[in-house]
């Protein structure tokens, strides 16, 4: 188990946007995380980040100690007037990635894949840059980049942490099918690292096979909303078509 | 649908009428020990009577900076609605009494030492808890969702009365005083003056609490109507 | 993997992202310098030819300036975090909340002090003041005030993140706020120009300025963390 919620209520203000929902999440698997507008999907996801708190209810995270979670908002944090090397050493270093503790660790012979990140900070930073194809662009200004670009330095800002937890809001907007791609390999790499992934799509019915789990936000009672369908992904499409039917 | 309910208080709003009423007459005795109780000040004349009203205006201004205060650390550790309703409350209550203590003392001060306005350092004090307490209530009104400007003005309200003492220490150091020293010192009040100057100050507080519960009842009804009025739009059987 | 930054390390990376931005890159930093030289420069106007500014009236002056230039350096601090939504990745950090208010109330000190080594000459020209104070106490004055103006700066401009009018709206807040530092400043200035202090006490002066400061730095570790984290 990496993440439990156990009866989560949120309100908006005095308006209860979900109350009762229970999830566990282990290791190593996806869940696609779905719901109507409004419903609370970035909220839940807030909450699993610690961003935000809920009402009620708890949650627990059991990270190894040092490990990160990677929060991809609909925001891109990236700072306009510095470079993407600039803004990836930023953050890095303000998650307590740095260069000099580690060289002692680097005596040991680096023995595994070639995928492995490097430990020095700056080759870690180049690594990143050229996992989401932005090397040629590591000296410009970050406020010069399209939406795709800016959206793929964000996913290298996420690839440094390395998260054991990846929390992942709308990702694919704005990025081209190129960029998909490589988004759809980088969860791929993270879920055979043994992270876990949360995952808020517009796509469903292209999403759903990279799945394992499903989490729909929705009307649970005739006044109250929470936690409609949790449970594997491959079972989600025959219960939305039986509740289509009722 | 499930909401998060503020503690009602309907035992301590029946007081409200009473209160108040008890509050008019306890004014109205006031005025009379004012003018024909206490006996007219030897030096400052007449208009040292403006004093008995400015005294406990400005008296309870500070306290209900005071529960601001009290009401943000409340806020702040509870999390329970009703704390922000009283805060809200008592800052324009304080506001308004802060407001009419500078109005009297500039009348004062016109006429024994015909100026509107002269650096001392209570009525010094009382115009920048006055401007202190004004920017708290646009604070207030910003664009804020309620969570975040009952937070933030908590804290707000938190900070604004620990400065307050600075404010007192470095108004009495900055030069030029005539505030007379009134309670407790040589050359003060006496007797009957002494005696109408508590009264008024007893009068002024059942007033104030009665206009601090009047207050506090609207803004918790204000909350319960954004409640009522969601609650209405969300239920989709009304459409 | 990774190590948690310490609280101060964590403060100081932010700090120096925010000086680059601002010395580097923007144009906040001409605004708050440009205004406060335009203050002192108008207020100039208010002398009468062959009439001297007494050392209070400049002193006063150049602290108005300095406040005018705090303001705007602070809203900038904090708007540089709302571009892109930055200010959840700050509270995402591991290291506590208080290092972004330190942070910034760290740049926030430099750039006041960047801009009062242009305000002091400025004084001494347009206002026609020659200090005759003993230098280091004058300075020390400053750089305590300086203090206390950055930590009440840095937890204030927090709160008017993301609002519209965020200068007018810091400045009513935290002006009246500020008025004992703004009293004590003033008068250990006019001290350091030579026209004696005012109260005749620059001792009890200096106390307030460092009550306000110890005031300020402890509101800032206890409160910003509600200011600045509170719920969307």
């Amino acid at each position: 188990m990496l993440l439990r919620l156990t009866d989560i209520s949120r309100f908006y203000g005095q308006r209860l946007i979900f109350k009762g929902v229970s999830l566990t999440l282990e290791a190593g698997s996806v869940m696609l995380l779905t719901g109507a507008n409004g419903a609370g999907k970035s909220t839940l996801l807030k909450i699993m980040s610690g961003l935000t708190a809920p009402d009620s209810g708890t949650v627990e995270l059991l990270l190894s100690p040092g490990a990160q979670i990677g929060y991809m908002g609909h925001q891109t944090f990236i700072y306009p007037q510095l470079s993407a090397l600039e803004n990836l050493r930023f953050w890095s270093r303000l998650h307590g990635l740095h260069g000099k503790q580690e060289k002692s660790l680097r005596q040991e012979p680096a023995q595994k894949s070639v995928q492995k990140p490097a430990q020095d900070l700056d080759q870690k930073l180049a690594w990143a840059l050229d996992q989401v194809e932005l090397t040629r662009f590591a000296q410009e200004k970050a406020g010069v980049f399209s939406r795709g670009m800016a959206q793929r330095l964000n996913l290298a800002r996420i690839l440094m942490l390395e998260p054991q937890l990846l929390l992942l809001d709308e990702p694919s907007t704005g990025l081209d099918t190129r960029s998909r791609a490589m988004l759809d390999r980088e969860i791929l790499k993270a879920k055979e690292r043994g992270a876990a992934v949360v995952w808020i799509s517009h796509a469903l019915t292209e999403d759903l096979p990279k799945a394992d789990l499903v989490a729909e936000l929705g009307p649970v009672s005739k006044k109250s909303t929470g936690l409609a369908y949790f449970g594997p992904a491959d079972q989600f499409k025959a219960y939305k078509e039986v509740r289509e039917h009722a | 649908m499930d909401m998060k309910k503020p503690t009602p208080q309907k035992n301590l709003f029946a007081a409200v009428a009473p209160l108040a009423l008890l509050g008019a007459l306890l004014m109205a005795g006031c005025h009379w020990m004012i003018f024909a109780y206490a006996p007219e000040e030897r030096v400052m004349g007449l208009i040292q009577k403006v004093f008995y009203l400015h005294m406990p205006l400005a008296w309870w201004a500070l306290f209900s900076f005071f529960l601001v205060f009290v009401c943000g650390i409340a806020y702040l550790a509870r999390r329970t609605p009703f704390w922000d309703a009283l805060a809200e409350s008592a800052a324009e209550i304080g506001l308004l009494m802060a407001g009419l203590a500078l109005i009297t003392g500039s009348i004062w001060a016109r006429v024994s030492w015909n100026t509107w306005w002269t650096w001392d350092p209570r009525l010094s004090t009382t115009l920048i808890m006055w401007f202190i307490y004004a920017g708290y209530l646009v604070v207030r009104r910003l664009d804020f969702t309620f969570e975040r400007r009952a937070t933030v003005s908590a804290a707000l309200g938190i900070i604004a009365f620990i400065d307050v003492p600075l404010v007192f220490f470095s108004a009495r150091l900055w030069p030029q005083t005539m505030h007379p020293s009134v309670v407790g010192r040589s050359g003060g009040l006496e007797g009957e003056m002494l005696t109408t100057l508590f009264v008024c100050l007893a009068a002024m507080g059942v007033f104030w609490v009665a206009l601090l519960l009047t207050r506090y009842r609207q803004a918790l009804a204000a909350q319960r109507l954004d409640r009522a009025r969601l609650d209405y739009l969300n239920n989709e059987d009304n459409f | 993997m990774s190590s948690t930054p310490s609280f101060l390390s964590s403060a100081l990376i932010i700090g120096r992202k925010d000086l680059t931005l601002l010395l580097g890159r923007g144009t906040g930093l001409a605004q708050a310098f440009l205004l406060g030289l335009l203050i002192i420069f108008i207020f100039s106007l208010s002398r009468g030819i062959g009439e001297t500014v007494s050392a209070q009236a400049a002193a006063a002056i150049f602290w108005v300036a300095t406040l005018f230039c705090q303001v705007l350096v602070f809203t900038s601090l904090y708007a540089l975090e709302e571009v892109n939504g930055q200010r959840q990745g700050l509270l995402l950090a591991p290291a506590p909340l208080q290092s972004i208010w330190l942070g910034k109330g760290l740049a926030g000190l430099i750039m006041l002090l960047l801009a009062q080594l242009l305000f002091l000459p400025a004084v001494a020209v347009f206002l026609d003041q020659e200090p005759q104070g003993t230098l280091m106490r004058g300075l020390l004055c400053i750089l305590l005030t300086d203090v206390g103006l950055a930590a009440a700066g840095s937890l204030l401009g927090a709160l008017a993140q993301g609002q519209a009018a965020r200068e007018s709206l810091l400045s009513i807040v935290i002006f009246p706020l500020l008025l004992p530092l703004l009293l004590a400043a003033i008068s250990t200035g006019a001290e350091f120009l030579g026209g004696g202090v005012p109260s005749g006490d620059g001792e009890n002066w200096l106390r307030i300025i460092m009550a306000f400061d110890a005031l300020f730095l402890a509101a800032g570790l206890l409160l910003f963390g509600f200011i600045y984290n509170s719920r969307e």
